[in-house]
């Protein structure tokens, strides 16, 4: 760490840079460098057995385009999680057959969850990409209408035979569940390209001092805030920026018609209730292991209104911003947490992370060049796979 | 003469008792130690308890599940406890973890040695340890980065 902190001075001290280096002490050093490498180490899925199997992953993808999961075949999951908006919609809130409460999280690195959506009622990707399937203000589909797709139509059920070594159940659960399961597989390969924080991050910790000046000044000064006086990565932290945890930020939770989204604390119940959890007798992974945070999740009272911490890779494609869409710019989150009021934390812990930061206009700036750098665009295009007929 | 060998036998009292008192408690001494030995790990101590603790893997890495293996010892004949409490939490951020541990008897390495499952620090910074046994309250603080 010292050689980086010295490769930084030396370059400081160089002065020919298009992009003087900033100085970073130790502790911003640590905290820069864990947000990295890019991509980060992955490992498939011991709860699904078809997680990383190509079949599955070409199944999966064509499920996520396939109107008919939904009820009057009107909705697909690529309606709200549409690839050219960074793998979400752009609404404030999603809206499938309806409209409801929270905004659109990408599944851009979605396999690099703990938990999944914005109250962590999901413990595995398949069993979050069958709620929507389900949900009657989404797609309003159910497994029995799951089970006849895979099974009737021929391709499908070549295709879910090539990836689970088997014709498709003749239980409609067990049918939606490897919908579900095909599902996740595909989602997990859409993973973020490196952007130039990356190429910052690595060059930073190879000493790569003529790298680093191609980072611009502006997103330099604004990493120092994340990580420094705006304490930023201590929740959005590693390299997906995410501790994959759920928090109170100040943002309000009551929803229309004089009701409030109960967050993580609703998110944990519906868990803990899900016959699809890793609890249940759909989960594939023999030892148990994944089912760790299922079997000792906590509900504490201080859960409610919390809400998952998102990543921030491609930030900028993402707007509106938290739970409720209720923030349209990069500009206005800033805004949120530079004049944070400390009273509308209800959790006791939480008023010692968010303090109102107070940034001046160059800073708040800054901050939102920093955000920006964590963004590439080559994702927001569906990988290249061979589309040739199943049975051909 | 008879002076000399009276008090050459007082000397020998003298030093027989004192070898039989030290034989005594240095058999106790040992006699506890192998009753109730400690696994090596990070040393904690009370008043009435040492408690040895160890963490698998050894470095806690944030945000991953980790095991915590401890075994605890009772210092001048406290009676053990059987009501064990475990927990952690940041002080500097007044929040525990979002995980609730269990604690399981680990029976094949003897009594009073314990494996407890479900651990996850989901922030860097100062993490402490909590272990309630009984009316007992140690705590040892680790920063995990």
């Amino acid at each position: 760490m010292n050689r980086i902190a010295l490769a930084a001075l030396l370059v400081l001290a160089a002065g020919n840079s298009t992009a003087q280096p900033l100085e970073f002490n130790g502790a911003e050093l640590r905290a820069i460098l864990r947000h990295g490498p890019w991509p980060a180490a992955w490992s498939p899925d011991p709860s699904n057995r078809v997680s990383g199997n190509p079949r599955a992953i070409e199944l999966g993808e064509r499920l996520f385009f396939e109107p008919r999961l939904s009820t009057a075949g009107k909705v697909l999951c690529a309606t709200c999680h549409a690839p050219f908006r960074g793998w979400q919609d752009s609404l404030s809130r999603a809206r499938g057959l309806a409209e409801v409460e929270r905004n659109t999280l990408s599944v851009l690195n979605v396999r690099y969850n703990r938990w999944f959506g914005w109250d962590g009622a999901g413990d595995t990707l398949w069993a979050q990409s069958m709620r929507p399937i389900l949900e009657p203000r989404e797609m309003g589909g159910s497994a029995a209408q799951a089970a006849a797709l895979l099974r009737g139509d021929a391709e499908l059920a070549c295709l879910h035979e090539k990836a689970f070594g088997a014709p498709p159940p003749a239980a409609d659960e067990a049918a939606l569940v490897a919908v579900g399961k095909a599902l996740a597989a595909f989602q997990e390969s859409l993973v973020s390209g490196r952007t130039p924080f990356d190429d910052f991050r690595d060059a930073l910790a190879r000493g790569d001092s003529s790298s680093m000046k191609n980072y611009p000044a502006a997103a330099q000064r604004g990493l120092q805030i994340f990580v420094g006086k705006g304490n930023c990565s201590t929740c959005h932290f590693g390299p997906s920026f995410s501790n994959g945890e759920f928090h109170d930020t100040g943002v309000p939770f009551f929803i229309a018609g004089g009701g409030v989204d109960p967050g993580r604390h609703g998110g944990i119940r519906k868990l803990q209730s899900n016959r699809f959890n890793l609890l249940g007798p759909h989960s594939d992974d023999r030892d148990g292991k994944s089912a760790t945070k299922t079997r000792h999740v906590s509900l504490e009272h201080r859960n409610f209104g919390e809400f998952k911490v998102p990543g921030l890779r491609n930030v900028a494609l993402t707007a509106p911003y938290m739970h409720n869409g209720s923030l349209a710019t990069l500009a206005d989150v800033v805004r949120h947490y530079s004049e944070l009021s400390p009273d509308r934390l209800h959790a006791d812990g939480e008023s010692l992370l968010l303090r109102p930061l107070r940034l001046s206009a160059q800073e708040s700036g800054d901050l939102v060049e920093f955000l920006e750098s964590l963004t590439e665009r080559a994702s927001a295009l569906l990988p290249k796979r061979p589309a040739g007929p199943c049975r051909g | 003469m008879e002076e000399r060998r009276d008090s050459v036998r007082r000397h020998a009292r003298t030093l027989i008792a004192a070898a039989a008192i030290g034989g005594a408690l240095c058999g106790t001494l040992i006699g506890t130690a192998r009753a109730c030995p400690l696994p090596p790990g990070v040393r904690v101590e009370s008043e009435r308890l040492v408690l040895s603790y160890r963490t698998i893997p050894s470095k806690i890495v944030v945000g991953e599940h980790f095991v915590l293996e401890f075994a605890f010892c009772p210092k001048k004949n406290a009676k053990p406890s059987d009501k064990i409490r475990l927990d952690a939490h940041m002080p500097e951020h007044r929040h525990g973890m979002n995980y609730r541990p269990n604690v399981i008897p680990v029976t094949p390495l003897g009594p009073g040695r314990y494996r407890s499952e479900g651990w996850l620090f989901h922030m860097p910074g100062r993490w402490e340890f909590v272990f309630e046994l009984g009316a007992e309250r140690l705590a040892d603080s680790i920063r995990v980065e």
